[in-house]
């Protein structure tokens, strides 16, 4: 028990000096990773759309060139990216620049070099993950797009593209909690992040463990209003429960100025009762 | 009136060394509701997934009225919208409410306003029965309201010519019952219509004209009096038989 308290009372130490240093490191954390998510889901939701363009044996040689090239590219930028610690590509890219430029290119800043890194990185994720929501989408759909007249285009962005995001919306979720987390490696181009702040401060006063309460707090804090937040967003995405029927005196208001056949289904209740009333909207 | 819209010549297709349609020889006339029967695998569906281009033919031709819509530089997606399709599986657009599925083609295909468009999918709605249920998405219908919504949606784009792949297959038997209502009524107002259906009343009694397929042919085609009464061929009668026993038994 008197551990807890000399914890609570180093935490409270600790905070009323550097309070303004941790929230500093919460704010740079949590800017990183969504402007990199929100990054690397666009560039994952271009590659995945690039990947699922369709491709047949009917089409010309020229397009199917091109088509299996982009293919290539984005396989090997998946691969090389997934498959590479994301602290070492921080290094690679952020010293490679200036290496292979004689220095004259490098990153001005340190925010630029830290987005683009967990931007691309992201990406790879995200592409595999976009592909994977787009074909998980059944055949039925794009072919009920295709025979009313949609393009590949206008297919892809009215029904399928909305369908596919709603399923890889859990893996959104995951990609921003994972990049809220490891954007603490961004430290080794020292990038000011939460975790970079708890080094600078524990090297001044050596309180590591309490220090590290507060970071453990911290992230989890974070990670918990994203997952909120984003349980939220899904379910708005769904949309409601439950519709409401429409009456029919306000249909044949809006639809009114239709002349409609006088026939009708036995089930069709409207054109029954227009046929009682005399016909009200065929005139 | 005997204006041809669809003449298909020679066409075949096959998956793989599969043959699946050999060397079919077919027309479609304005106004003409055809039921295409035959047993499973004898290329009713792929037929019909032809002649809406879903399916690229191995060779032959789709003339449509009198241009070819399989040679190359056709625009398959302006042909399809003239040629609606209503499917086994509904295919209905899950992230639309019922009317967004009936007007989104409308929009985006023939360019038709907002309202005018929203005016034309409810009058359809309203003729299948489904008016009141615009605001509800697909997964809360029943089998039968889906299929109703997708004859709306089919209807919504003024096509010349409406395929219906066995529409009824994946209904529950008391909703077959309300889908044929509603393509009744519109074989009544003269819709063209080519119809792969396992529905033998339907075929009997409510198409003007009635092709039987067997292992990729057109084995027989004439009115439901002569495929139903007289069939000329010995595999019509077979066919026919095997549902006359289940039928009348």
């Amino acid at each position: 028990m008197t551990k807890l308290s000399k914890l609570a009372a180093d935490v409270a130490l600790l905070w009323d000096n550097y309070s303004g240093a941790y929230l500093n490191g919460v704010r740079n954390t949590l800017l990183l990773a969504l402007v990199a998510t929100a990054i690397g889901c666009l560039i994952g939701l271009i590659c995945g759309i690039l990947q699922t363009i369709p491709c047949s044996r009917y089409d010309p040689p020229l397009k199917r060139f091109f088509l299996g090239l982009l293919r290539i590219l984005i396989r090997i930028y998946v691969e090389v990216f997934r498959g590479t610690p994301m602290v070492l590509q921080a290094v690679f890219i952020f010293y490679g620049l200036p290496y292979f430029t004689d220095n004259a290119m490098r990153f001005s800043s340190v925010w630029a070099a830290a987005i683009l890194i967990v931007s691309i990185n992201t990406g790879a994720y995200m592409a595999e993950s976009v592909r994977g929501g787009i074909i998980s989408i059944d055949r039925g759909q794009t072919e009920g797009a295709m025979a009313i007249g949609m393009t590949h285009v206008q297919t892809m962005t009215h029904v399928i593209l909305p369908q596919a995001l709603r399923n890889i919306m859990p893996q959104i979720g995951n990609n921003f909690i994972i990049n809220v987390k490891d954007t603490s490696v961004m430290f080794i181009i020292s990038f000011t992040e939460f975790f970079a702040f708890h080094r600078y401060i524990t090297g001044v006063n050596n309180m590591y463990f309490p220090s590290a309460a507060i970071e453990m707090i911290g992230y989890l804090c974070m990670t918990l209003v994203a997952s909120f937040l984003l349980r939220w967003i899904e379910k708005k995405m769904d949309g409601a429960d439950n519709y409401e029927l429409v009456q029919n005196d306000s249909l044949t208001l809006t639809a009114g100025t239709y002349t409609h056949p006088t026939r009708g289904t036995p089930f069709d209740e409207s054109n029954r009762v227009r046929a009682e009333e005399g016909g009200v909207s065929h005139g | 009136m005997d204006e041809t819209i669809l003449q298909i010549r020679h066409l075949s297709k096959s998956f793989g060394s599969h043959l699946v349609l050999r060397d079919i020889d077919f027309t479609v006339s304005r106004g003409d509701v055809t039921s295409i029967i035959g047993s499973s695998g004898s290329g009713k569906s792929t037929l019909l997934r032809c002649i809406n281009l879903l399916e690229q033919p191995s060779s032959g031709e789709i003339l449509y009225h009198g241009k070819n819509v399989t040679g190359r530089g056709f625009r398959a997606s302006t042909y399809r919208a003239q040629v609606g399709m209503v499917f086994q599986s509904f295919n209905l657009f899950g992230n639309m409410s019922v009317l967004e599925n009936c007007v989104v083609g409308q929009r985006k295909v023939l360019r038709r306003g907002r309202e005018e468009a929203t005016e034309h999918a409810l009058a359809f709605l309203d003729k299948v029965g489904m008016a009141p249920y615009i605001h509800a998405r697909p997964r809360q219908l029943s089998g039968g309201q889906k299929q109703r919504v997708a004859i709306a949606r089919a209807l919504a784009m003024d096509p010349e010519v409406l395929l219906f792949d066995e529409p009824t297959s994946a209904l529950d038997p008391e909703m077959v019952g309300e889908v044929l209502g509603v393509m009744q009524t519109l074989a009544g107002e003269g819709t063209t219509m080519l119809v792969v259906t396992h529905e033998m009343a339907f075929a009997r009694d409510i198409s003007t004209r009635v092709v039987y397929m067997n292992n990729g042919l057109i084995c027989e085609d004439g009115s439901p009096e002569e495929i139903f009464r007289s069939p000329k061929r010995q595999e019509t009668k077979d066919f026919l038989a095997r549902f006359r026993r289940v039928e009348n038994p």
